[in-house]
């Protein structure tokens, strides 16, 4: 038996949902039950289904050395600062 | 991910500031024995309420009526199904282990599945009163459970579980505008089943409660219990029911009604499988489960 994750989507802007997981013998069983277990009642338009072992998986603190890079992430606050000088330099002429 | 914790005290820190468990994560060994015999025991009730639901669809009042129990049989099937994989992948037991403790009568299922549903009645109490009953105290898992996969697999559970306490308040009011025989039939299904139901949430919840401690459960058993009381006395009275508890009365200055002593006997024999219809329910599903064996015989013969 394989272990399958699935995922769902609805029609429209919305991203692909991680669902639940299910248990089936071929990828064609899985989609059934999938479909059986998961969308009785419409709940998405498109489903993907993953075997759990062609999954990659990063390892723990793999994603958390971006943490420390605020360069990234610029707050615009220096021209924030300029722009506003700017102004209270207009309005007190 | 694959997190880890020092000691009990920094992973209870980390629940009580909202943390959420994952599986891959180190949790403590505790902890994953408590989550893991919860889920287990909803998935057990999931899986012999839907037993019970099956054994209706036959006998249904109407196509209608056998329409709607064939979905809630499948919609509960289906919640087993779920939670059985969460379960899993706790890794305790397999799927296969946890049915087998199943049917050897090892593992626990709620209360309200070792009573024997006799009329359609009793199936409409079933499911207006118990699945209720299971909503209320699944609501409550669902708003704060430290558990990702179960919290969010509830979700979906829960919105299901609505649909079946629809079809419940409608059963009843179809009962309700009905004759009297059909009346009576129905609250003499009150009178069994409304106690049972009560009993489903529990005694009150202990002060060391690590199902509560851990943010597992976020209610006490008591809070969630009169929460059910105070919403299905004036519904069954509103449909011109009567409630079968001589000592309950509506408190005037809180606003609110109090019922008499509950009797915790019945839940005990219960939990010890001792109770009316125990041993049959076992032993029937695991009658089915091994008439289904070729199934899943001929499923692993693909597989491999
Ligand atoms: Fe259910
Ligand atoms: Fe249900």
């Amino acid at each position: 038996m394989r272990v399958y994750e699935v995922f769902l989507k609805p029609d429209g802007k919305e991203e692909f949902r991680h669902a639940g997981s299910i248990e089936a013998a071929t990828d064609e069983l899985a989609l059934v039950l999938a479909r059986e277990n998961y969308a009785r009642r419409a709940e998405g338009t498109h489903m993907w289904l993953v075997n759990r072992e062609n999954i990659c998986v990063s390892e723990e603190g793999f994603i958390d050395s971006n943490l420390d890079k605020p360069h990234r992430h610029n707050d615009g606050e220096r021209v924030a600062r300029w722009r506003k000088l700017q102004r209270n330099k207009k309005n007190n002429e | 991910m694959n997190r880890s914790w020092d000691s009990l005290e920094t992973f209870e820190n980390f629940l009580d500031s909202g943390g959420i468990v994952e599986p891959v994560d180190e949790m403590p060994t505790e902890y994953r024995q408590a989550v893991f015999d919860f889920i287990e025991m909803h998935a057990n009730s999931e899986l012999m309420g839907g037993l019970t639901e099956r054994d209706w669809i036959p006998r249904a009042p109407g196509l209608r009526h056998k329409m709607s129990v064939i979905a809630k049989t499948q919609d509960e099937i289906g919640h087993a199904h779920l939670l059985y994989m969460v379960a899993a992948d706790l890794q305790i037991k397999t799927r296969q282990e946890m049915m087998r403790d199943l049917f050897a009568g090892k593992s626990k299922f709620h209360n309200v599945f070792h009573y024997r549903a006799k009329t359609w009645g009793d199936q409409v109490a079933i499911a207006f009163l118990v699945d209720a009953a299971a909503l209320v105290s699944q609501q409550a898992v669902f708003k704060n459970c430290s558990y990702g996969p179960y919290k969010r697999i509830l979700k979906r559970i829960i919105a299901e579980e609505g649909f079946h306490l629809r079809f419940g308040e409608e059963s009843v009011l179809r009962i309700a505008e009905g004759t009297q025989i059909q009346r009576s039939m129905f609250q003499s299904s009150i009178n069994d089943w409304w106690w049972p139901a009560l009993q489903l949430f529990g005694p009150d919840s202990k002060p060391n409660d690590l199902l509560l401690r851990w943010h597992i459960k976020s209610e006490r058993n008591e809070v969630l219990r009169d929460r059910w009381i105070q919403k299905f006395v004036p519904l069954l009275q509103g449909y011109g029911f009567t409630i079968p508890d001589p000592d309950l009365r509506w408190n005037k200055e809180e606003n609110r009604w109090e019922i008499g002593p509950i009797d915790w006997e019945p839940l005990k024999r219960t939990l010890a499988m001792g109770g009316p219809d125990s041993a049959r329910r076992i032993s029937e599903a695991s009658e089915s489960w091994e008439k289904s064996s070729w199934v899943r015989e001929a499923l692993e013969k693909v597989a491999t």
